[in-house]
């Protein structure tokens, strides 16, 4: 190849990949829209007493099995809360037995891939080992993505938002045919309570701009965004204060407890019950409510409780 | 004998390739072990380390010594990765028939052995300038940190983005350290100029500049094994000369200046009889002694860099917890230095800029400075909280130094190390200017010191409790407030010790009045 050749083909190539990178905001390459969802036996499905993994095939069981929820072939993304470089006791992460669950439920079901992930707040390497999860749901044969560079995300707009319009939301999930939104229900500093709504903030990349504009009235808003297929909160261990990090073990309880969900205003609604405060105490849940999220009169809901 | 070249090349490409990646490890797959054996062997930063501790911790310094004292400056032509990298320049140069041989020349002693005791005495005097400009392994990992890292990162974040077209994310992407303009030329033009001198020179660094040359120098003029020129087997061929990037053979007088010597033993590879020898020197002649004239020349080199010391002030002010006015300049504030580093003053005093600590920070917050610690700390790292935080259960930076800059510090003792405060301004908090909850700061926070306490209408307000801050900068980080940030660590110039999180049982261990309360 000569030199004007090598040009010639050097700036074709320069073309064709800037104009990838150019128009490749995700939104317009991947199919995205309502997925399906299955009608579901109850509205809201309560465990207590068992194993988080025990827990969660029952719960599920009673919501028609993970099949309902997952079709041969389709891509599953689990998002749990793994932000902290803490191990499981201290209750700052999703308990790595019911994310095992999880993970091999969706493969059994003939799920093509299942990948998990975290917008970590402290270190990410350190967050991914030491929260248990990583190795577990790898060697149940789960794909552990990274989410620590803004690369991974994709703007994305949020017409119902009031204050947040717009947001970066993490390739995965975009290209996800099944969304699991897997929280750890614990006290937070400033959120008041993490569980549904709280965790999704760990889907998006800048949260500063949360915190600086109304946080709560944000994560009503990313509410509005994009439904999970199911909410699945862990109440295993529940931090009670010092949230959402925690400083020692004596922060959590041991409730050994499990809320699903489709619907994250209901679900956050009786956790914050199971936690102990009042629902109406924290404000993004009401916020949520009042945007048509989801449902916070629990007497009215089709509730199913499990004692094992 | 002739398997001595051979030897010193398949070591120095060993430690040349495990250190260049030891600084460039973006991976952290390097096991600790090896990494602290291939820093340790380092001379400049582990005798400044030894004569920290006052104790021969490093075994690594010691075997060093050993071998030159034994056979000469090996560090010179087998562990120091200037030296390969000179190596590698100086093969390229031969290659190119122009610079085919060298010829002897006379090392510049005077200007070495000045330049080694203006260093000393200045390190004495507390400054590290001279080493951190001259130092060879500091200058290489200066290099790579500054030069060869961000070129890792674009090949590794074109991989990545390659295999994420694929939905395979097996390669995380990363990021690039955006250093000052000053601390990205110097890496540059020093590079230029090693690889300029080496090019037309040989190892002319090693024999004028270089202060581990000089000290190694000075051993190996008493090392028990030593190259030695054999008048009777010696054909005059004048190879030896010819190849000696050192340029330390006259095979005219048939002499050879063993403390200019790098032992690559090149010479010995070439000679086609056994006309140089690799001997015990008590089999020779006792050694020329090599006239010092420089007693006066080191007075005067004392008062310079006593001088120096006057002039070149660390900048350490004690208004530690000044209280902000609206027309706070960040960069007025003292640069917080890592667990372990003891106080700025003690930090500066040591720490040769070798970056080591920079690249296996997996926050990315130990930063390369330039200016920050005054002309005297030029390149010392310095914590940098716009990039993240220190995360609070990692101690690798104090294993890693190598110069005793930060000492070695279990992750227990570090979690109580407080290398600054926080600092709240109320009034530039989300919280008080938007009446709105935030609590970024208290989120992170892993002690607790920075706590959300009820304010009015139902809003969460932070609260601070220095006695437990570790000044890690965990609130600084987050806090969405600009142009400044409401909460922000001031250094603690002298490093303390902050009081344990208390920890309180809960009262209600389990509650379970209610099993399902709804």
């Amino acid at each position: 190849m000569d030199r004007r050749m090598f040009f010639k083909k050097g700036i074709g190539a320069t073309i064709l990949a800037g104009s990838y990178l150019a128009l490749g905001s995700r939104e317009s390459l991947f199919a995205w829209g309502p997925q399906p969802r299955p009608a579901l036996p109850f509205d809201l499905v309560a465990v207590r007493g068992g194993e988080p993994e025990v827990m969660f095939r029952k719960g599920i069981e009673a919501l028609g099995g993970i099949k309902a929820f997952v079709k041969k072939g389709q891509r599953v993304v689990i998002k749990p809360n793994m932000g902290w470089d803490v191990p499981p006791e201290r209750g700052g992460n999703t308990n790595p037995k019911l994310m095992v669950e999880i993970v091999k439920q969706c493969l059994d079901a003939g799920a093509k891939e299942v990948y998990v992930f975290d917008h970590t707040c402290d270190d990410w390497r350190r967050c991914y080992r030491n929260s248990g999860i990583e190795s577990a749901v790898k060697d149940a044969g789960a794909k552990v993505a990274p989410a620590h560079t803004e690369g991974y995300y994709h703007d994305v707009t949020v017409p119902a938002g009031k204050v947040l319009k717009r947001a970066k939301e993490h390739e995965l999930v975009l290209e996800s045919d099944v969304f699991f939104n897997v929280p750890i229900l614990k006290n937070h500093g400033s959120a008041r309570l993490t569980a549904s709504l709280k965790n999704l903030m760990g889907d998006v990349w800048d949260r500063r701009f949360w915190h600086g504009n109304d946080l709560h009235q944000c994560i009503a808003d990313f509410g509005t965004y994009r439904k999970p297929t199911l909410n699945i909160v862990d109440a295993y261990y529940v931090m009670k204060r010092n949230g959402p990090r925690g400083v020692s073990v004596e922060d959590v309880v041991t409730v050994k407890a499990q809320l699903m969900s489709a619907d994250m205003v209901a679900v956050d609604t009786a956790s914050a019950k199971l936690f102990g405060i009042d629902p109406m105490d924290v404000p993004h849940i009401q916020m949520a409510a009042d945007q048509k999220v989801g449902r916070m009169d629990l007497e009215n809901l089709n509730i199913k409780r499990i004692a094992i | 004998m002739e398997s001595l070249k051979k030897i010193r090349v398949v070591v120095s490409i060993l430690f040349f390739l495990l250190l260049t990646f030891l600084f460039l490890d973006v991976g952290a797959i390097l096991p600790a072990l090896v990494s602290n054996i291939l820093a340790s062997v380092q001379v400049v930063p582990s005798l400044t380390k030894t004569l920290r501790l006052l104790t021969f911790t490093s075994l690594g310094l010691l075997v060093v010594l050993l071998l030159t004292l034994g056979f000469g400056r090996v560090y010179c032509s087998s562990i120091c990765p200037l030296g390969t990298l000179q190596d590698i320049v100086i093969r390229i140069a031969r290659r190119n028939r122009k610079r085919r041989w060298f010829r002897y020349k006379k090392a510049p002693f005077l200007l070495h052995y000045s330049l080694l005791a203006v260093t000393a005495v200045a390190f004495v005097g507390g400054s590290v300038l001279l080493l951190n400009l001259l130092e060879p392994f500091s200058n290489y990992g200066r290099v790579l940190t500054t030069l060869v890292h961000p070129v890792i990162v674009l090949a590794n974040n074109a991989i990545a983005f390659v295999f994420e077209r694929f939905g395979l994310y097996s390669v995380p992407t990363l990021s690039v350290r955006f250093v000052n303009a000053g601390a990205f030329l110097f890496p540059v033009v020093f590079l230029v100029v090693v690889i300029y001198l080496s090019y037309n020179y040989g190892r002319l660094f090693c024999n004028s500049l270089c202060p581990a040359g000089a000290l190694l120098g000075l051993l190996s003029r008493v090392s028990l094994f030593r190259i030695v020129i054999d008048e009777e087997t010696c054909t005059e061929c004048k190879l030896c000369e010819k190849v000696c990037k050192a340029r330390c053979i006259e095979a005219d007088t048939k002499r050879l200046d063993f403390s200019a010597c790098v032992s690559c033993f090149n010479c010995i590879d070439v000679c086609p009889s056994v006309g140089l020898k690799y001997e015990s020197w008590w089999k020779e002649k006792a050694a020329p002694a090599v006239e010092v004239d420089q007693g006066r020349r080191t007075f005067m080199n004392a008062a310079l860099a006593s001088a120096m010391g006057a002039a070149l002030p660390r900048m350490v002010s004690n208004d530690s917890l000044a209280t902000r006015t609206p027309s706070f300049d960040e960069s007025r504030r003292n640069p917080i230095v890592p667990p372990g580093a003891v106080s700025v003053e003690h930090f500066s005093s040591y720490c040769t800029a070798c970056h080591l600590c920079v690249s296996v920070c997996p926050a990315q917050v130990l930063y390369p400075s330039f200016l920050e610690y005054g002309v005297a700390g030029v390149f010392q790292p310095k914590m940098d909280y716009s990039n993240g935080s220190c995360t609070y259960e990692c101690n690798l930076c104090t294993q890693i130094c190598p110069s005793g800059a930060i000492l070695p510090v279990d992750v227990p003792d570090k979690k109580l190390i407080q290398i600054g405060k926080a600092a709240f301004v109320k009034e530039d908090c989300i919280v008080i200017t938007k009446k709105k909850d935030c609590g970024a700061c208290a989120e992170h926070c892993p002690t607790k010191a920075v706590k959300m306490v009820p304010y009015e209408n139902k809003l969460m307000l932070p609260e601070l409790n220095n006695d437990i801050c570790v000044g890690c900068g965990s609130c600084e980080h987050p806090c969405p407030t600009t142009p400044r940030k409401a909460i922000y660590v001031v250094a603690n110039p002298v490093h303390l010790v902050a009081k344990k999180p208390p920890v309180q049982k809960l009262e209600e261990k389990v509650e379970q009045k209610e099993e399902f309360p709804f």
